[in-house]
């Protein structure tokens, strides 16, 4: 005779499956997300000395010090212009160049494998390949120009920090571009070519196709890359690490860079985990709007 | 953003657990098996030593081998890391109470301040103490206790292009800032923007070198003469008011708030750069430059470069094990020994901070061979020269409890005075106020 498990063990079972099958993902995020972020907040609040002895619990002292210095706000207001003006910009070339590429012609193909590379190389390697194509007194920009009889002097392109931190804007849109073309390229491609057949029927402008049709068709696509993008671009450490290490004068740096100098650099570890801690409340709200008015588009759905 | 942070903690966290266990593994062991002789316990050294150059791995390899082949009750443990990581790596570490055995880094007061470090007196016998050189000896010294060991020196000279030089008309290498000047001004106007005339780096990376050369040679420095720090002086407002004066004289490489010495070397190395302060082994072995090593302009002071080796007390136990600090000892002893650590100095290119060893190169270095598959070997000539200039050089004060903030903060003010952000006086009032305030 065939053992038979009872009916209500089955039930039990069923009911239990989904979390056993969740389980490795729940430790994981548990060891790797949960701990360290709870750490950070402990460090955030322990006065910790040079070398990385923890001392004692010294309240918001670590905060009141970050608010006092002048860098932190200069930085704060460096990470919104980084975020805005990568993201933002990203954005818009994207879409262009998505609808570009969903026209038919010839090299298409290679259009788009082209426009991929930057976004296929590592982060670290693009950043440093930019760091050296604008040197001034050995970078291939200038040698490039020099020779094309473009200029003729050597020209000095990150003379002040506000020019470094504008290659640095540049070289983050550079290599987020391809992310956010891909992602309206695919909402592009799912929309039903009748409706275009229909606009050319109507005798639609270009403008209002693109701002009837097109716009509102790919927003979902549009929404998942700018808000995945916000949380990228704002915790981005390698490109300004790299190019400037926040210098001149602590006058490039964004939120993550400044926490890393603070931290290995100075050896104000408290400091530096309470800058972190700062940092994840800005992300946490912004995601928190994001979620609201996602909620609130599903209700009304 | 906490990624960053999140990431080297968990990192940490694992690397952490895995060599506790290891590290504790043999006390566990004796406790247990009462009956074991002690012989055949082992005792693990973890030792850290920085990256001095792309074979310094190979080195330690063979080291290790022999060692652990002549004592076979010591198991070492040596890890190579570069200056990159080393202060992060280390304090992660100590933020675990995981600290290493042995440490090779560059200062030792915070170490100090933390009460984490042994005497060096506990480990090191009497003849070894004695065969330091004196001065090496006695500038790791802090409230009357030398905490750490000096593993090698090097100094800093003026590097200059002769071939450059000469074409621009300049015969003599400059021994003076105004000489220095009008030696830029030639080159510049000879060979326009294809050589950059001076090379400076005030770089978070070691702009405080920078603050040194110009300070000293200017008469200031980072402290008086009864050891305060003196930040503000007249004479080093005069030095970085020079400094900010050669960038906005268009003198030096574009970008000296981010190019490290290593690019310059580069440049050097390549001829695109005709002078720089660097160190005695900065131009590259293959480079075909025509030049000479003279005395930084001004007074003539060199910086003198001397990183330690340093013992950490074992987290674990109130009482240092003696089989613990009985081995350290056997570490120093085999790795200070004249011929192995004259080979050392050869294969990486530094100076000894031994009495015998220096003997020994300025007669013999040809005996040993630099790193690398060059098969290069030392030169008697070059290490009884830079011997001899040792003692004129002066050290960073790095025995002081506040240098870390003083080290990052001159780098501030030069940053800052550069940019025109803030006047010379202002910036260096402000750092002194902060740091003895």
């Amino acid at each position: 005779m065939k053992n038979r498990a009872k009916p209500e063990t089955l039930r039990t079972m069923k009911k239990i499956e989904p979390y056993i099958w969740l389980l490795p993902s729940i430790l994981m995020m548990g060891c790797m997300i949960m701990i360290p972020i709870f750490n950070v907040f402990r460090a955030s609040v322990t006065e910790i000395s040079k070398v990385g002895v923890y001392k004692e619990f010294n309240g918001f002292a670590n905060y009141i010090s970050v608010f006092k210095k002048q860098t932190f706000w200069h930085t704060l207001q460096n990470t919104v212009v980084w975020t805005i003006v990568v993201v933002g910009l990203s954005t818009l070339i994207g879409f262009i160049l998505a609808l570009v590429l969903n026209v038919e012609f010839h090299g298409r193909k290679l259009v788009r494998a082209v426009i991929v590379f930057p976004w296929a190389t590592a982060l670290i390697i693009q950043s440093v390949v930019w760091k050296y194509i604008i040197n001034a007194d050995y970078g291939a920009l200038n040698a490039l120009l020099y020779n094309l009889g473009i200029i003729d002097h050597y020209v000095n392109w990150t003379a002040t920090p506000g020019a470094f931190f504008a290659w640095e804007c540049f070289v983050g849109i550079f290599v987020t571009v391809p992310f956010v073309t891909f992602c309206v390229l695919s909402g592009l491609q799912s929309i039903d070519a009748s409706l275009y057949e229909a606009c050319k029927v109507d005798g639609a402008s270009f403008w209002a196709q693109l701002f009837k049709v097109t716009v509102p068709l790919v927003m979902p696509s549009l929404t998942v890359s700018t808000v995945l993008n916000i949380i990228y671009v704002f915790n981005s450490f390698p490109i300004v690490w790299t190019i400037s290490k926040g210098d001149p004068a602590d006058q490039t740096h964004t939120l993550v860079t400044y926490l890393y100098d603070l931290s290995f650099s100075n050896g104000k570890f408290g400091e530096a985990a309470a800058v972190s801690v700062i940092g994840f409340l800005i992300l946490a709200a912004c995601a928190s709007v994001y979620m609201i008015l996602s909620l609130r588009a599903e209700q009304e759905d | 953003m906490l990624l960053v942070l999140t990431m080297v903690l968990a990192l940490a966290a694992c690397g952490g657990s895995g060599k506790t266990t290891e590290t504790q593994a043999p006390a566990a062991a004796g406790t247990e098996a009462a009956p074991a002789d002690a012989g055949s316990e082992k005792v693990t050294l973890d030792v850290i030593i920085s990256q001095y150059g792309n074979y310094t791995q190979a080195w330690w390899t063979d080291f290790e081998q022999n060692f652990e082949a002549a004592n076979k009750d010591i198991d070492l443990n040596i890890e190579i890391v570069s200056w990159n990581d080393i202060y992060s790596i280390v304090t992660t570490r100590i933020s675990n109470n995981d600290q290493p055995d042995i440490l090779n880094i560059s200062g030792f007061a915070d170490y100090v301040a933390d009460d984490l470090l042994m005497p060096a007196t506990e480990y090191t016998s009497e003849a070894l103490q004695a065969n330091f050189i004196d001065s090496f000896w006695a500038s790791n010294e802090m409230d009357g206790t030398v905490w750490a060991l000096p593993i090698l020196a090097s100094c800093r000279a003026l590097f200059v292009n002769t071939e450059l030089l000469n074409g621009a008309g300049i015969t003599a290498a400059p021994t003076t800032w105004e000489e220095v000047v009008t030696a830029c001004d030639a080159i510049k106007a000879t060979y326009g923007d294809t050589v950059v005339p001076w090379g400076l780096d005030i770089s978070t990376d070691e702009g405080q070198a920078a603050f040194a050369y110009y300070t000293w040679n200017f008469g200031g420095g980072f402290v008086d003469a009864n050891g305060d720090w003196a930040l503000n002086s007249a004479e080093n407002v005069q030095a970085v008011e020079f400094i900010k004066s050669m960038i906005d004289g268009g003198y030096c490489n574009a970008a000296p708030y981010t190019d490290t010495r290593y690019p310059l070397q580069d440049a050097f190395s390549a001829g695109t750069l005709a002078m720089m302060i660097g160190p005695m082994n900065m131009v590259s072995s293959t480079s075909t430059v025509k030049y000479e090593a003279v005395s930084i302009p001004g007074n003539g002071v060199g910086l003198g470069v001397c990183d330690q080796l340093m013992v950490f007390k074992d987290p674990a136990v109130k009482e240092q094990d003696p089989a613990r600090t009985a081995a350290i000892s056997k570490f120093f002893d085999a790795f200070y020994e004249c011929e192995t650590y004259s080979d050392y100095m050869v294969y990486e290119g530094f100076l000894p901070a031994t009495k015998d060893a220096s003997d020994n190169l300025a007669k013999n270095a040809e005996k040993y061979t630099v790193g690398g598959d060059s098969g290069a070997t030392g030169s008697s000539e070059y290490f009884a020269t830079f011997c001899a200039v040792l003692p004129t050089c002066s050290f960073y004060p790095m025995q002081k409890a506040e240098w870390m903030d003083v080290r990052n903060g001159v780098i501030d003010v030069e940053q800052q005075v550069c940019q025109g952000l803030i006047s010379a006086q202002d910036a260096l009032d402000a750092l002194q106020a902060e740091v003895v305030g």
